[in-house]
């Protein structure tokens, strides 16, 4: 009797252990996260529970919006923005913004010196800060701040085979997946919107469209009767829904995936799943054109220290995320190295672009240096060597290096053009020499006085538009190498 | 009398308890190291004897973001390898000491060159150098545009240069020039021109 007391008692014990090892990362599978589409950016913020009720971090929602910064004085904390004040009490509900009285539905907390609002707060808080309507989408986690939204219309195509064509007001770029005769796309960066939720078709092949919500992301299923298959056109704003042809859908695999990656699939290329069978999102989407868009930095490696407690590791998430934006208005498929705060090594981020195939990998840093933009390419030598299936890793660089050169000019002309002060140069910048494709680093700079700057909309809009349309000019050539 | 499996268990969390202490330790002793590593700015090497020679020392100003080059005197030895060493130790001094156009942290230093086959230069640098820099493409480029340069202005035949850090190889100066190539010098001095 008692020898079974201290059997349950040890394995009691044993159990507690094991579900102390593994709870963090059981905790962290179950992560949620908000969705918030804004006419600079689209994101996703992580959602955590305290006291049984859901709070954001109020920084990681302003800024990816422009400037933001929060400072304190005790309890008393003051977030600043581009929109304009708000203060707050750590642990007390009622603050100001803009000098007006706000009641949050929990009190402030604050972690890691930043302060979290609880979430019902966020569409109130945000209105009032950016002063600008915002709408919230409750169930599914869905901000919309502005007049955002991709709306679309619907048109079937009757003929041998039938296709659906859906027409949307921007270009957009969803994960795609089959299973039997339906065809499923998942928005998750793309504000898309629909007052109806079921469209039925006067047709055997493609019968219904449904429109659903959940989880931060917007889905569209097409049901059918047969294996279909979605191709992209007109920049991405027109998906078209068909039969996928048998042979052809048998010849499509699973494109490969990567862990770590934040991945935008294709709007500007075909994007066909398997006939048969389920398959997950595309993590690399299949582009002759595919960017990738690297911001330097990250985790416990917080890169140059910009001035005023502003790390590069930051700034760099946020001009990574507006080029992206403006990379997917034009149609390029783009994929973030990283959307979030995490640390990888130079060598993860390089085989990383490897392993997708890129066209372009750009990679964003911030310095003090002097204002305005460097853009650096490789230093090495170029190489006419043929393409072979094994490139050395110190010199894979070499075949590129001249188109890297070209678009680095090319961004610097852009850059001019727009009045922001600009140079290219060729510098030892880990990993470029190691990136099989067009690679380049992007270094925006401002004094140390002044580390505001990198936080002013207008300026991340400038050299996020300067570079999107580098990119875009440099794609015929670099397409026709490919 | 203890039974068998709760002796196992108290055993087993107190080996864990013994690993995680042993893991601490290991980390604070490293720490440490670290620590006075950085501090430490004894000389690695005995003072050479030589000639006081004019020498080119190309320098970086970070206010202006320029690599301008100045003439210095230094006192140099016969031997090729130890008048590399010696024009970047001139070089690096004026780095550290204050107030610098380029600040380094003390105990930036060279441990000693190496040259192969009359052409490679193989530098050896204090960890200090690297661990301390300042973290940026630009202000890492100038460190080493700088040094390379000032090398191959005042021992000529060199056209390639490695770069180690406490005699091992690192993957970045300080998260952002890279470290692992051999240092073409003619394309080094194409960026030397652009920084000028």
């Amino acid at each position: 009797m008692r020898t079974d007391r201290h059997r349950r008692l040890a394995g009691l014990l044993l159990v507690l252990a094991f579900l102390g090892l593994v709870g963090p990362v059981s905790r962290s599978l179950e992560e949620r996260r908000v969705s918030i589409y804004a006419p600079q950016a689209s994101y996703r913020v992580a959602v955590v529970e305290r006291d049984h009720k859901e709070y954001v971090g109020l920084l990681d929602v302003l800024e990816p919006l422009g400037a933001a910064s929060a400072s304190n004085a005790g309890a008393e904390w003051t977030i600043r923005g581009s929109g304009g004040e708000a203060r707050f009490t750590e642990g007390k509900t009622n603050g100001k913004v803009r000098g007006n009285k706000v009641e949050l539905a929990a009190p402030l907390l604050v972690e890691n010196g930043r302060p979290l609002v609880p979430l019902r707060s966020l569409a109130t808080l945000l209105s009032r800060f950016l002063d600008t309507r915002v709408d919230v989408h409750d169930s599914s986690r869905r901000v919309f701040i502005g007049n955002v939204g991709a709306r679309f219309t619907t048109e079937l195509k009757k003929g041998e085979p039938p296709a659906l064509v859906l027409n949307f007001s921007m270009p957009v770029s969803p994960s795609i997946s089959t299973e039997g005769g339906k065809l499923k796309m998942v928005f998750t960066r793309d504000p898309v919107v629909s007052a109806t939720e079921n469209f039925s078709f006067d047709d055997k092949t493609i019968s219904a469209l449904r429109y659903d919500e959940s989880s931060g992301a917007a889905e569209l299923t097409v049901s059918g009767s047969a294996p279909l298959l979605a191709s992209f056109s007109n920049g991405g704003r027109t998906i078209s829904v068909s039969v996928a042809p048998a042979q052809a859908a048998l010849a499509q695999a699973a494109p490969p995936g990567a862990p770590g990656v934040t991945a935008t699939p294709a709007p500007g290329a075909a994007a066909a799943p398997p006939g048969q069978g389920k398959t997950g999102p595309a993590e690399f989407p299949r582009s002759r054109y595919l960017v990738i868009v690297d911001a330097s930095h990250g985790g416990e490696e917080r890169g140059a220290d910009l001035g005023k407690g502003i790390a590069e590791k930051d700034v760099t998430l946020a001009f990574a995320r507006r080029i992206r934006a403006e990379l997917q208005n034009r149609g390029i498929t783009t994929v973030m190295v990283r959307d979030a705060d995490t640390a990888l090594a130079l060598q993860q981020r390089a085989e990383m672009a490897n392993a997708a195939h890129a066209a372009i990998f750009l990679t964003i840093h911030a310095g003090t240096m002097g204002s305005g933009v460097r853009v650096y390419s490789s230093m090495l030598p170029p190489s006419a060597e043929a393409s072979a299936v094994f490139l050395p890793w110190e010199t894979a660089q070499a075949r590129y290096v001249d188109s890297s050169h070209a678009l680095a000019d090319g961004i610097t002309l852009q850059l001019g053009r727009r009045r922001v002060p600009a140079e290219s140069l060729e510098a030892p910048v880990r990993p470029l020499n190691n990136i099989a494709a067009v690679a380049i680093a992007i270094e925006v700079n401002a004094p140390a006085a002044n580390p505001r700057a990198f936080h002013s909309p207008n300026f991340q809009l400038t050299v996020a538009s300067a570079v999107a349309e580098a990119v875009l000019a440099a794609r015929t050539r670099l397409e026709a190498a490919r | 009398m203890i039974p068998r499996h709760a002796q196992i268990t108290i055993a087993l969390l107190l080996v864990g308890a013994c690993v995680l202490g042993f893991y601490v330790l290991n980390e604070k002793r490293k720490a440490e190291e670290q620590l006075r590593r950085v501090a430490d700015t004894r000389p690695v090497t005995a003072p050479v004897a030589g000639t006081p020679q004019k020498v080119v020392l190309v320098i970086a100003y970070d206010e202006e973001g320029v690599l301008r080059r100045r003439e210095a005197t230094v006192v140099l030895p016969e031997d090729r390898a130890l008048r590399a060493r010696e024009v970047l130790r001139a070089l690096l001094n004026e780095y550290v000491k204050k107030p610098s156009p380029h600040p380094l942290a003390e105990g930036s230093d060279i441990k000693d060159v190496y040259l192969f086959q009359s052409n490679l230069a193989v530098i050896d640098t204090t960890a200090a150098f690297a661990d301390a820099h300042r973290s940026g493409i630009y202000v890492e480029s100038l460190t080493i545009a700088s040094m390379i340069d000032t090398l191959t202005a005042n021992v000529p035949g060199i056209t390639r240069v490695k770069i180690l850090v406490e005699g091992k190889e690192r993957e970045t100066l300080a998260g952002h020039a890279d470290l692992m190539p051999f240092y073409e010098v003619a394309t080094v001095h194409e960026l030397v021109k652009e920084m000028q």
